[in-house]
């Protein structure tokens, strides 16, 4: 497709071999953001994006067209599995789309590519959530927007709880009288499940390190290794020695939902996507059995706020056109027509005051947890260190390693990969 | 292709080395035969493999994806990292016990599997076939979803079987002792289809003609197999041990999807590492890890040729 | 004598017969799996038989994906690699088996050295090439890196060095070029072996993954893998029961392709004078 760079790559390999490695550029520049020409956006738009988003961005799109009778938008739909792999794979073969939308986490690794552009002055940070404004943020330049969110809540079973005589807990000590009761009064076998190690479990462990006053990382330094990260792993771990939470990964085996349903699991720290799933397999009547509650509160209550972002690449062939699209998709207005489409969760704030979502309970918690949730630094190691902190959790659900000691192992582990900068 | 088709003179019969002329027309028709896929090779095998060596002694990360020639030689750093890092030695250890284990138990299932079906004893073998090959074509997706539900430590039916003779089944894929297990078991159930069609192809070149004038001199099934069958099938199993022990040693996709590498990395394989590594982004150390596991991949075929081999 | 081969032929059935069940038993529970809805796949301790029969999942799946062009790329793709694999890599197999030339011994091993390369580390570099000679979201980049594969010249090769030289010998004494020995003496010995060729290299093609998921670019490209893994793995959840008809939809015409292989892979033996 680059005419002029059909080089050859056994050439420029030839060339490598020859010259040596030329080293880095130093520095890079710092990334300028360009202006977006005004008017209507014209031409071709091509955009990736995941599962379902992919699935019915196309249709959705039909009224921006309508809006700018000039432009086309072609939206290609990227399977989850590998589409991580597909977007790096474009980057080095310069293939990129001119918009995609990238999961948040991936942002800090593909921003320092260079492949992304900068987010044009004129787009309101304020109207995001600031949590998840933040993961778009790489090196204190933004490279994209947020498009939707979600975050971490409590889900239980609100029959066990009357039976246990107990109330949505608001408190660390009252998360664990409440996942005892649930136990020993309401009749489960597992009072509360946290995710005892594997991928993601630092989706389910961070909200107690933040909730206590820790942090990843300050400037580029990793600070994993403080008395606030200690003090939450070992409230963490208690719930595995106090055998509150299954030692097993119940998701990993399918049997999450299921165990909620019959009753042997009381609760367990999930994302909006439970809704749904639980509504299906619980059957009719199974949504007035379940309920959920913030994160509680030891300094604050925060949570994990996750989602994707909408990114415009450098190497786009319609820059101008990808910026209006991906502006028109943050409207408040256009934001909550989303929501009504594919159930994601609106990144922008204004979209909340709607009855759609205020009106709802379930979702109102949601918007309400949004208001507290971080998400982790936007830096191109953070899978890898995200991987560490799975592992070391894991350690200490499964193999009941000392708190401390495994705050230390995480803090040098995470120092060795580094931050990237 | 012309002088693929050039008639071959008389002295083709010659012994090898008699004669000049002759040697350059087969050297000829040599190249010629194998130029097509030469070329094709050349372009998607060879050069990329010539870049991913060179990768492996560079730093470059996916954040240089963009800019893969501004990254700095490290020489055999990364090499050398792999002797620190915890999580590749106990992957290869992992990685070890799988293929010491594994290949050898699915050989075997293979080869009974082929030589039952090549016996003449059995009927409706098309149906045998296509059953044992079953898993060999299905995603592996599919499959977790199955073995997740036949090895469900409280309502499996692997565990509901045991409960029948009054054992309680142990959690097969959470016991950080037994998943190991569970995965080589999963990998042979699926794999030993393909090593049968393999031996099945070898079989069926042996002449029958050797079977039944042993089965005049008397001898019995079991002598037939080890004096006929095993040594005709040399090449054969040589075929299948190195490809099955080339494939095991890049155990992946079993942990990918039934345990991911866990609990406590007891399923991580170096494959596993080696995706977790692109993954992070951590291409030139991936690269060198590959090339790490490539070198033991070559090791062990080298030694499977002099074990298993005739003269090739 | 009789009886005893009785005896034996009893013990292989049932030998054969309960591995039959072991192997296919996760099967039907797969294919009656995907018939039920999907609280009911869920569900602990399983059903086998569906409570509720339900086609939702492959309607669901017809109706959301562009099946018949999904299924023409898989097949196109499918095919010529196929096609492309037995052409090429029984000609190298038989000039590395049978022939004399320089380099042969150097090619051979190179050869099964890339064989033997774990294949995530040519990735990134092997889109690089496809993406500089021009070939992304082209059928071109689907099927070219995949007709140079060492496993079948490995493959031919093997097998065809247990084929008697004295044929070949022979056949050029009676004045026959070096095609037409490998075409008309050297092929019709190889049914068995070409067709394993062909299930293994059309199966691979047929199941994989990443490598289309990366080059297709528009969804008109997709092969079926790809196209039902749009739907059936999410970020946060898996659709079990579009797991599983999606499955049985994938598996369906490689069964059909290998049962209808099977005669071949027969009468190939029978053709050969082998017997």
């Amino acid at each position: 497709m680059t005419r002029h760079r059909r080089l050859g790559t056994a050439a420029m390999l030839a060339a490598v071999l020859v010259l040596g490695a030329c080293g880095r550029d130093s520095g890079g520049g710092g990334d300028a953001a360009q202006p977006v020409a005004e008017g209507k956006a014209t031409g071709e738009i091509t955009v990736w994006a995941m599962g379902t988003e992919g699935e019915k961005l196309g249709a959705f799109a039909q009224e921006f067209m309508a809006e700018n009778p000039d432009a086309k938008v072609n939206v290609t739909a990227v399977p989850w599995d590998a589409a991580h792999q597909k977007i790096a794979s474009a980057i080095a073969g310069r293939q990129t789309p001119d918009v995609s939308m990238l999961g948040s986490t991936w942002m800090g690794e593909f921003a320092k590519t260079g492949a992304l552009d900068p987010t044009p002055e004129g787009v309101d940070r304020g109207a995001f959530f600031p949590g998840a404004w933040d993961t778009t943020v790489v090196d204190g330049t933004s490279y994209g927007v947020p498009w939707y969110v979600e975050t971490r809540l409590i889900y239980y079973r609100k029959d066990l709880a009357a039976k246990a005589g107990v109330s949505a807990p608001t408190t660390w000590d009252e998360l664990k009288s409440f996942a005892t009761a649930m136990r020993d009064k309401g009749g489960a076998k597992w009072g509360m499940n946290l995710q005892p190690g594997g991928t993601g479990s630092w989706q389910s462990f961070m909200p107690f390190a933040w909730s206590n006053g820790a942090d990843l990382t300050e400037g580029d330094a990793f600070t994993l290794d403080s008395p606030q990260m200690t003090e939450a792993l070992a409230y963490y771990q208690s719930f595995f020695t106090e055998k509150l939470s299954p030692p097993t990964d119940l998701s990993l085996q399918g049997a999450l939902e299921q165990s909620f349903v019959n009753g042997s699991l009381a609760a367990f720290i999930s994302g909006p996507w439970h809704v749904s799933l639980l509504n299906e397999q619980g059957g009719a009547g199974f949504a007035d059995k379940f309920a959920v509650a913030a994160m509680p509160r030891k300094q604050s209550a925060t949570s994990f706020v996750g989602g994707s972002d909408l990114a415009v690449f450098k190497d786009a062939g319609n820059r101008d056109g990808a910026w209006k699209f991906v502006s028109w998709l943050s409207r408040p207005e256009v934001q909550i027509k989303w929501y009504q489409t594919v159930s994601d969760l609106p990144a922008v704030q204004g979209a909340w005051s709607d009855p759609a979502l205020s009106g709802d309970p379930i979702l109102a918690t949601f918007g309400e947890q949004l208001k507290d949730a971080k998400s982790p630094p936007a830096i191109p190691t953070w899978e890898q260190v995200a991987a560490v902190i799975d592992g070391e959790v894991e350690k200490v659900a499964k193999s009941n390693a000392d708190p401390a000691a495994t705050a230390r192992t995480m803090q040098q582990r995470a120092s060795g990969i580094g931050t990237g900068a | 292709m012309a002088t693929a088709t050039a008639t071959a003179p008389a002295e083709a019969t010659a012994p090898a080395g008699a004669s000049r002329p002759y040697r350059i027309r087969q050297g000829l028709a040599g190249w010629a035969f194998a130029t097509p896929f030469t070329v094709l090779f050349l372009l998607f095998m060879a050069v990329p493999v010539v870049a991913s060596l060179v990768m492996s002694v560079t730093d470059l990360r996916s954040t240089d994806l963009r800019t893969p020639f501004a990254v700095e030689f490290v020489g055999v750093d990364n090499y050398a990292r792999l002797l620190d890092d915890a999580q590749f030695r106990r992957a290869a250890l992992n990685t070890a016990v799988f293929v010491v284990v594994g290949v050898p138990l699915t050989m075997a299932v293979g080869l009974a599997a082929a030589s039952a079906l090549n016996s003449g004893l059995v009927r409706f073998r098309a149906a045998f076939r296509v059953g044992f090959y079953l898993p060999v074509v299905t995603s592996i997706v599919a499959l977790a979803v199955v073995w997740r539900f036949l090895l469900d430590p409280e309502a499996g039916l692997v565990n509901n079987a045991l409960r029948v003779v009054g054992v309680e089944g142990p959690n097969w894929l959470g016991d950080s002792d037994l998943a190991l297990p569970s995965i080589i078991a999963m990998a042979v159930w699926r794999n030993f289809g393909f090593l049968m069609v393999i031996f099945l192809a070898g079989l069926q070149a042996i002449p029958t003609e050797l079977y039944e004038s042993s089965r005049l001199d008397g001898a019995g099934r079991w002598a037939q197999f080890r004096h006929i069958t095993v040594p005709l099938l040399r090449p054969t199993l040589l075929f299948g041990g190195v490809v099955t022990s080339i494939g095991y040693l890049q155990l992946f996709e079993e942990p990918l999807v039934m345990t991911r590498g866990g609990p406590l990395d007891s399923t991580l394989s170096v494959s596993y590492h080696i995706y977790n590594q692109f993954g992070f982004g951590n291409y030139g150390y991936a690269a060198a890890v590959s090339y790490v596991l490539f070198a033991v991949i070559v090791g062990l075929s080298v030694l499977q040729f002099r074990l298993l081999g005739s003269r090739d | 004598m009789r009886r005893r081969d009785l005896l034996a032929r009893g013990a292989l059935y049932t030998v054969l017969g309960l591995g039959l069940l072991v192997v296919v038993g996760p099967f039907l529970w797969a294919v009656l799996s995907s018939m039920k809805p999907e609280a009911e796949i869920r569900r602990i301790p399983a059903t086998w038989w569906p409570e509720v029969f339900t086609l939702g999942n492959y309607r669901e799946l017809l109706s959301r994906l562009d099946f018949p062009q999904a299924f023409a790329n898989s097949a196109i793709v499918a095919v010529l690699t196929t096609l492309g694999n037995l052409a090429f890599c029984s000609l190298l197999g038989y000039a590395l088996a049978k022939l004399r030339f320089p380099g042969k011994r150097a090619l051979f091993l190179v050869v099964l050295g890339t064989l033997m390369v774990p294949s995530m580390v040519t990735f990134v570099p092997q889109f690089v090439m496809v993406s500089n000679l021009g070939l992304v979201n082209s059928y071109g980049g689907l099927i070219l890196p995949f007709l140079a594969t060492p496993f079948g010249v490995f493959l031919m090769r093997q097998y065809l060095l247990s084929i008697p030289d004295e044929l070949i010998e022979a056949a050029r004494v009676d004045g026959a070029g070096e095609l037409r020995i490998f075409a008309r003496v050297v092929m019709p010995l190889c049914g068995p072996a070409l067709a394993t060729l062909t299930i293994l290299t059309f199966l691979a093609s047929w199941n994989n993954f990443l490598w289309p998921l990366v080059v297709a670019t528009t969804e008109d490209r997709y092969t079926l893998p790809v196209a039902l893994a749009l739907y059936s793995v999410g970020q946060n959840r898996i659709d079990y029961g579009l797991v599983l008809a999606g499955a049985v939809a994938v598996l369906l015409p490689v069964v059909i392709v290998f049962v209808l292989l099977q005669r071949h892979f027969l009468r190939g033996i029978a053709t050969t004078g082998l017997k």
